[in-house]
């Protein structure tokens, strides 16, 4: 089990609200040789360079691009979206031009921004990430690969290789062997032990782990009978995962040594310090870029004073330095009923 | 098909080709802003249709006919609901700032729309998406309309008057209490505005085409419409009669109405090429009645 360090020594202030030097908590993070300028960053799938024409990119820890797969592929049939309470269902399958049409057309409108750009790569077989990952490695601009094994919306793949332990170490090795920069991979949270695989994709080499993607879900209109989404299943996130995707974080931080980015409903500064303590060294946010646009940038602002508000002086402070102990208050509160 | 699938179904069925990015035909597409804009009214205008009133100068000064807008229902402090909706800017007064959405209330989402006052702040995203354009040799138009589609076209007809334009209008409708836009129609001049509905019968495709061709006459320079598969096809015979083409705007689930979720697109594995975007390549696309192969690359 990793090895967690002791809470700074201003850890009194705990939930103080006016914490020694709130203004001045820093945000720098680094995951394996990237420098991250502050922990916030999109999660695939979520994001795009068209979100630069009513955000500011460059506050940004990096950017992360949707999924590319090594040829064009169309993803999957209306409707692909679908909501849900506190939160919504996609299925929209990765539509993809491919990786010589990422190269040529939507690289460079990412490597127009400062933050260091982590390219999404898919595939529905173990040889599919490894081909992507060919075509792709060396160019410049991309500054970490995250493998997507955990899409839920894909005719195969999916299951097959994202929750087994085997062919995750597999699918990581490969990629890490054929890739110059870090390589993240991104777990499902659909499996029975979230730690195992975590062990595996660590085991294959990789630099970090991202999770959680979205969850299996899917719903029906009462009145029409019809599925509302058109592969009938779909991925659930938003709000209404957070608790879960938070947990899988926990499982996935205690299970291995390398650094974890958490991703699941967070749409607040709060959440992402709770996925901090969780284990989580950065955050992606989803679902909640499309609620407000602005919520990355809402982040990367109060976020300083939220991590001095959490007793810290810097991000890394608080990573998994959840308190797991009962507070002395509980216990009283216990005894006296 | 029925007529409540439309939108999907239109763009899942047919070959839709991308209006021109610019030049003669099209006015450069605006930057969209984000705004927090404050309510400056939102109140009930007909059975299940309430209009917002946004002050939104912004969005006001930029905005093209046809254009939509991405609007959080979420109020401030709440992470819920998730998904912004978007709505066609029904209208808009640059001096004043304000922009005018009229959305029809179906469904949990725009039940939560309705409960914005006046004062209240409310984030949108806008002006978004490629328009209508007008043809500048466009001397008469037609435009057909069945249910809320109608109020995509509604600002259409505002330009086009101002322009000297010559419009007729079809607005369409389930029941009578339902029909929505005939007033704004009226007020920016259109000729003719013919009201059909279900329930008397009126909306049958071909009372439609006998009304329009015995007070619009044949002959029309562009046809628009919105909202039905059926007015669609009547659209595109008219129009082929008169050597015109045929603008049809489409709506879809979105998330982000920016081009980047993909969410409004279609496509199936196996294939290559995935539908156009109705949120970045649309909501406006030339019809071409051509059949392809969808999704060949």
């Amino acid at each position: 089990m990793r090895r967690r360090p002791r809470l700074p020594p201003h850890a009194d202030t705990v939930g103080s609200g006016s914490g020694v030097n709130r203004a001045a908590a820093r945000m720098e993070v680094r995951i394996g040789t990237l420098l991250l300028a502050n922990p916030v960053m999109p999660a695939s799938g979520c994001f795009g360079p068209e979100l630069g024409s009513i955000i500011d990119l460059d506050r940004l820890g990096a950017l992360v691009t949707k999924t590319v797969f090594a040829t064009p592929r169309a993803g999957n049939p209306a409707h692909r979206l679908g909501e849900s309470y506190a939160g919504m269902l996609n299925s929209v399958g990765i539509p993809s031009g491919g990786a010589q049409s990422f190269l040529d057309e939507l690289l460079p409108r990412y490597a127009a921004w400062s933050p260091p750009t982590i390219v999404s790569i898919g595939g529905l077989t173990v040889q599919d990430y490894f081909d992507v990952t060919e075509r792709l490695a060396g160019a410049d601009g991309i500054d970490a690969f995250e493998i997507n094994i955990s899409c839920p919306n894909l005719e195969a793949g999916g299951l097959e290789i994202g929750a087994v332990p085997e062919t995750v170490e597999e699918v990581v090795r490969g990629v890490v062997e054929r890739s110059p920069v870090p390589v993240i991979a991104k777990l499902t949270p659909n499996v029975t032990s979230v730690g195992s695989i975590a062990r595996a994709a660590e085991h294959g080499g990789a630099t970090a782990l991202s999770a959680v993607n979205a969850l299996m879900g899917m719903a029906i209109d009462p009145r029409t009978r019809r599925a509302r989404i058109g592969t009938i299943t779909a991925g659930v996130t938003g709000p209404a995962i957070k608790p879960i995707a938070l947990r899988c974080v926990w499982q996935a931080a205690q299970a291995v040594s390398i650094p974890v980015i958490g991703i699941g409903g967070i749409a607040t500064a709060d959440d992402a310090v709770e996925f901090l303590l969780a284990g989580a060294s950065a955050v992606q946010v989803g679902s909640a870029s499309f609620t407000r646009p602005d919520t990355m940038i809402r982040l990367v602002e109060e976020l300083p004073d939220r991590i001095a508000a959490a007793g810290a002086r810097d991000a890394g402070d608080l990573v998994g330095n959840v308190l797991t102990e009962p507070a002395a208050h509980d216990l009283a509160g216990v005894i006296s009923h | 098909m029925s007529e409540s699938a439309t939108p999907a179904a239109i763009a899942a069925s047919i070959e839709l080709a991308r209006l021109p990015d610019a030049g003669p035909f099209a006015p450069p597409l605006p930057v969209p802003s984000l705004l927090e804009a404050r309510v400056i009214d939102n109140a009930r205008v007909g059975s299940d249709y309430w209009r917002l009133t946004l002050d939104a100068p912004r969005m006001a000064e930029a905005a093209q006919p046809g254009q939509f807008a991405m609007l959080t229902l979420a109020v401030a402090g709440e992470l819920a609901p998730v998904l912004p909706r978007p709505m066609a800017l029904y209208g808009w007064d640059a001096a004043r700032g304000t922009v005018d959405v009229v959305y029809r209330v179906v469904g949990d989402g725009t039940r939560r729309m309705t409960g914005f006052r006046g004062g209240d702040r409310m984030v949108a995203v806008g002006p978004l998406g490629r328009g209508f354009i007008i043809p500048p040799a466009a001397r008469h138009m037609l435009l057909l309309g069945r249910g809320i589609g109608t109020c995509s076209l509604t600002a259409l007809a505002q330009l086009a008057a101002r322009r000297g334009i010559v419009v007729d209008a079809v607005v369409s409708a389930r029941s009578p209490d339902a029909l929505v836009g005939t007033d704004t129609y009226r007020r920016a001049g259109a000729r003719e505005v013919i009201e059909v509905v279900d329930t008397n019968g009126s909306s049958d495709v071909e009372r439609v085409a006998a009304a329009v061709l015995g007070r619009c006459g044949d002959r029309f320079d562009e046809v628009y419409t919105c909202g039905s598969v059926r007015l669609l096809g009547l659209g595109a015979t008219l129009a082929a009669a008169s050597g015109a083409s045929v603008q049809v705007s489409l709506e879809a689930h979105m998330a982000c109405g920016l081009g980047f979720c993909h969410g409004c697109s279609t496509g199936h594995p196996g294939l290559t090429r995935e539908k156009p975007l109705v949120c970045a390549d649309g909501p406006v696309f030339r019809h071409t009645p051509t059949p392809s192969a969808p999704g060949a690359a």
